[in-house]
């Protein structure tokens, strides 16, 4: 198995592969796929909006709509300043339509076989970091804009920055605090990587080590990584939607939360 | 500086296993960001008009729903309160329908009761009347044949004794007939 295994001379490269440079910019495999993968999708949203405006529906426009309405929905629930949630719709809806249609692509048959100059052509833009920290880096920072709009930016900014000197603690939670928007920004983007990754590599990997039986057995992996692209569209959409309004909903530095070990410790002195 | 220089290597060796191209990356990320404009321009706005258009009027049918079941409350109630009304004015048409044909029965059996009464008095009037008219003419035909028996018998006694009794008789015989 493992001699078959070497035979293949599989090769997984993390970082997506160049095949061409255009004025010194690389484009990618996973650049490629991520334009195909786009252009669908705004074929698909155009296409919607055009016979949503003659007033014309079928059922796939019909479909487009209910998952519009849902994620509209979804959005309502998670932002409490309608205002907001309806500015913050098109960059969630869009990360959501883009996430799903571009991580589907990554189950297109030829994935890893179809190459040009020893590349493959096929690779999700969802695995590539480049796509992943982009997004990540966008949602962050327009979370931060948003936040600057509603709070301000002093009092954004004392959400991070506290007198060390005059409180400690909470010099010490901002510092946790901007750790976390760090950590918050590169978990987005590696979870989708990794995901999206993972699935093609394990994909390739199943459709070796079944060699012909590939054709029964890769069917259900692919399934299965349909049913995760549409769950890791749904978390990027959703947690760009819960960071936002986090940000709105920070409390002052006045005003201490209930679950800060600020107020855990004043609990603590009150009750001794 | 040779540290900083080492990591600035470190990192850009990294951020090369992964993948991460500076230049690759602005071109994603500018790349989304138009994508985003022309969907929030072009496309979202259509399916937002649609969504609301549909949330508008499930609500306006809410809103006439409940407009219609308030109306048809108002109206049940209104017809409630007809109908006790109406209830209150036929318990007061029969009581004084019943007061009426009491006193209408009342009254047509005083005037039967007079009517018989003053039917009666006629009748008893007019039998006395009678009864006095009978006697006046009794009275009178006594008279009569008394004095056609007195006027008889005396002519008779003037002429002959067996005269007397056929005056007599026939006198009776008249009398009789």
């Amino acid at each position: 198995m493992i001699t078959n295994f070497a035979a293949f001379d599989l090769h997984v490269s993390i970082g997506s592969q160049t095949i061409w440079t255009i004025f010194g910019v690389p484009i990618t495999n996973a650049v490629v796929t991520g334009f195909f993968g786009t252009l669908i999708m705004v074929i698909i949203l155009f296409y919607a909006a055009g016979k949503v405006k003659h007033g014309k529906y079928n059922r796939f426009v019909g479909l487009v709509q209910w998952v519009f309405e849902g994620l509209l929905a979804q959005i309502d629930s998670i932002i409490p300043d309608a205002k907001l949630a309806r500015k913050i719709t098109p960059l969630a809806v869009t990360i959501f339509f883009s996430v799903l249609v571009n991580y589907w692509l990554s189950v297109l048959p030829g994935l890893d076989s179809v190459k040009i100059n020893g590349v493959p052509v096929l690779r999700s833009v969802t695995a590539d970091l480049n796509f992943t920290l982009g997004l990540a880096l966008i949602t962050m920072v327009t979370v931060q804009a948003y936040a600057i709009k509603h709070l301000g930016v002093l009092r954004n900014s004392e959400r991070y920055f506290h007198n060390p000197i005059k409180d400690p603690i909470g010099a010490f939670e901002g510092l946790l605090e901007l750790v976390g928007e760090v950590s918050r920004g590169t978990a987005l983007a590696l979870r989708l990587f990794g995901n999206a990754f993972a699935g093609e590599v394990l994909l390739i990997v199943i459709a070796l080590l079944s060699s012909y039986a590939s054709t029964v057995v890769l069917p259900v992996f692919m399934g299965f990584e349909i049913f995760i692209g549409l769950i890791q569209a749904y978390v990027f959409f959703v947690l760009t939607l819960i960071f936002t309004a986090l940000a709105q909903s920070s409390h002052g530095p006045d005003e201490i939360s209930p679950h800060s070990p600020t107020a855990a410790l004043q609990t603590v002195a009150k009750q001794e | 500086m040779l540290a900083m220089t080492q990591f600035a290597a470190a990192s850009n060796s990294l951020f090369g296993v992964l993948g991460i191209d500076w230049k690759l990356l602005l071109l994603q990320i500018v790349a989304f960001l138009l994508l985003v404009w022309l969907l929030g321009k072009y496309v979202y706005p259509w399916l937002l008009k649609s969504v609301d258009a549909r949330k508008q009027a499930i609500e306006d049918t809410l809103e006439a729903a409940d407009e219609a079941k308030q109306k048809a409350d108002k109206a049940e109630k209104e017809v409630a309160k007809m109908l006790q009304k109406a209830r209150e004015q036929a318990a007061d048409i029969i009581t004084t329908a019943k007061d009426e044909a009491t006193a209408a029965v009342e009254n047509a059996e005083t005037k039967a009761r007079q009517h018989a009464e003053t039917i009666v008095s006629n009748a008893q009037a007019e039998i006395q009347k009678n009864i006095s008219a009978a006697k006046r003419e009794l009275y009178n035909e006594t008279l009569d044949l008394v004095a056609a028996a007195t006027e008889k018998v005396t002519v008779g006694a003037l002429a002959k004794d067996s005269l007397d009794e056929k005056l007599v008789s026939s006198a009776l015989e008249d009398s009789k007939s």
